[in-house]
C-alpha cells in the first residue's frame, strides 16, 4: 500500500496545481509581481506564522513520543524567532516596517484559516492536528522545489523567496512532517482517515485561497 | 478493560467505604470527609465534560450536556445533605488524591482524544454506579445517605452508563492499536484513583506528601 501521504496529495493535486498555477505564484516564478500586491502577502503571512507557531505548541502538547514532542517545541521556537525573524528581514527589503507587520490587520480568509489551524490542534487528536497543518508546510516545500527546478527571476527578493522553501531545511521539516502524519495514519482505522483527508483537502483550499486574498486584495465587508 | 482491571474492581466494590455505609456503621465523621472531597471532585468534572464536550461528536452532545445539568444536580444533593447533617462544604482544600484526580481528568480532557477523554469518564461513572449499588443492596431506607444511593445506583443512571458502554465500544472500534492501549492505560488509572477516593474518607491517602496536617 502506498504512503497516506501520497494517497493526500493525489486527492489535492488539483488543488495544489491550481496553487502553481495561480497568477501570484507565477508573479514570484517570473519576478515580474507587481510589490504592492507582494507586500500583502509579506504582511498576512507575518501574522499567520504568530497563529501557526501555536499549531506547533499544541503538537508539543499533544505528541506520543519525546521525539515528536522535541520536534513540535523545535519547531514552534524556530517559527517563533528564527522564521519570523527572517521575514522582519525580508518585509524590510520591501520597504516594511517591523512595527507596521506588528500593526497588520488580519484579512478574513487568513483569520479564517487560522482559526480553523488552531481550532483543529486543540479540539482535534495529533493526527488531525497534522492533516490541517501539513498543506502549509509541504506545499511551501512542494512549491518551493517546483518554483526552483526553472531559471530564478532576476529580482533577488523574488528568487531569494523561491530559494528560502526550496532549501535543504524547508525541504526537511515538510518531510518530517510526511513521516509524523505516515506514521499516525497507520495506526488511524480507515473511516477516520477519510476525516484527515478532509482536514488535508481543506487547508489545501485555504493555501489556495491565500494566495488568491493577496492576490486581490482584501478587506472586511463590514 | 473491565477485564483487565477485573481484580482491582473487586477491590474497589469490597471497599470498607461502601461496605460500611450499607452496614450503617460507617462514623459519621468518615461519610463527611468523603463527601467535602467528592464535592470538590464533582465541581470539577464540569468543566471536564466541557472539554469533552468541545471535542465530541454530534450525537453526543445531548447527552453530554444534560450530563453537565445532572453534575449541578449532585451538586445540589450534597449541599442538601450536607446542609441536613450539619457539614460544610465551603472552602474545603483539596486532599492530594482529589487535586490529583482532577487534575488527571482535566489534563486528559485538554490534551488526549476525545476517545481517550470519554474513557475516563466511563470508568468513574461506571465505578461509581457498581459501587453505589454495592451501598444498595441492603442499606437502611432511613440512612442519611439513601439520597446518594438514589442517585447513583438508579435506573436512569444505569441507562446512563450503559449509553457510555456502547459509545465506548464504538470508540474503541474505530480506535487504532496505539490509541486502545492508551485508553485501557486510562481506564486502569481512573479505577486506582476511585479506590484512592474511598481511601479518602478514612484519613488514609489524604495528606499531601511531605505535609503532616492537611488545613
Amino acid at each position: 500500500m502506498s504512503a497516506f501521504t501520497e494517497e493526500l496529495f493525489e486527492a489535492a493535486r488539483p488543488i495544489w496545481e491550481a496553487q502553481l498555477e495561480h497568477p501570484f505564484v507565477q508573479g514570484i516564478a517570473a519576478g515580474d509581481l507587481d510589490e504592492e500586491v507582494f507586500r500583502r502577502w509579506v504582511v498576512q503571512d507575518y501574522l499567520y506564522l504568530q497563529e501557526f507557531a501555536r499549531v506547533f505548541a499544541w503538537g508539543a502538547a499533544k505528541a506520543d513520543r519525546l521525539a515528536s514532542m522535541g520536534w513540535y517545541a523545535a519547531a514552534l521556537d524556530l517559527t517563533l524567532h528564527t522564521e519570523m525573524e527572517l521575514h522582519r528581514a525580508y518585509a524590510s527589503r520591501f520597504g516594511i516596517s517591523a512595527d507596521e507587520l506588528e500593526a497588520g490587520e488580519m484579512w478574513p480568509t487568513n483569520r479564517a484559516y487560522t482559526d480553523f489551524l488552531v481550532r483543529t490542534a486543540a479540539d482535534g487528536d495529533l493526527a488531525e492536528l497534522v492533516a490541517a497543518l501539513l498543506p502549509c508546510a509541504w506545499g511551501y516545500a512542494w512549491i518551493g522545489r517546483r518554483l526552483a527546478e526553472e531559471d530564478r527571476p532576476s529580482d533577488r527578493r523574488y528568487a531569494d523567496w523561491i530559494e528560502t522553501y526550496a532549501s535543504a531545511e524547508f525541504q526537511q521539516a515538510a518531510e518530517w512532517l510526511r513521516e509524523e502524519m505516515d506514521r499516525l495514519a497507520a495506526d488511524t482505522p480507515s473511516d477516520r482517515r477519510q476525516r484527515l483527508l478532509a482536514l488535508f483537502l481543506l487547508s489545501s483550499r485555504y493555501e489556495w485561497m491565500f494566495w488568491e486574498m493577496c492576490w486581490r486584495g482584501e478587506a472586511w465587508p463590514v | 478493560m473491565l477485564a483487565r482491571v477485573g481484580p482491582l474492581w473487586e477491590e474497589m466494590l469490597r471497599h470498607p467505604f461502601l461496605v460500611e455505609t450499607r452496614d450503617g456503621a460507617l462514623p459519621d465523621a468518615t461519610f463527611a470527609r468523603w463527601m467535602r472531597q467528592d464535592y470538590l471532585f464533582v465541581e470539577a468534572a464540569i468543566p471536564f465534560m466541557g472539554t469533552l464536550l468541545a471535542k465530541s461528536p454530534a450525537g453526543h452532545r445531548k447527552p453530554l450536556a444534560d450530563a453537565i445539568a445532572a453534575f449541578h444536580s449532585e451538586l445540589g444533593l450534597f449541599r442538601e445533605r450536607a446542609a441536613a447533617v450539619g457539614v460544610d462544604l465551603d472552602g474545603v482544600w483539596p486532599s492530594f488524591v482529589c487535586h490529583a484526580y482532577v487534575q488527571f481528568l482535566l489534563a486528559t480532557g485538554a490534551l488526549a482524544s476525545y476517545a481517550e477523554g470519554f474513557t475516563v469518564l466511563y470508568a468513574a461513572e461506571k465505578a461509581y454506579h457498581d459501587s453505589w449499588k454495592v451501598v444498595k443492596s441492603g442499606i437502611d431506607p432511613g440512612s442519611p445517605w439513601i439520597g446518594f444511593v438514589e442517585n447513583w445506583a438508579s435506573d436512569a443512571f444505569a441507562g446512563w452508563v450503559r449509553w457510555l458502554e456502547t459509545e465506548l465500544d464504538g470508540l474503541g472500534d474505530q480506535a487504532g492499536r496505539a490509541e486502545r492501549a492508551r485508553m485501557a492505560d486510562l481506564f486502569e488509572t481512573t479505577v486506582r484513583y476511585e479506590i484512592a477516593f474511598w481511601e479518602l474518607a478514612y484519613g488514609r491517602a489524604e495528606g499531601w506528601p511531605g505535609i503532616r496536617e492537611v488545613a
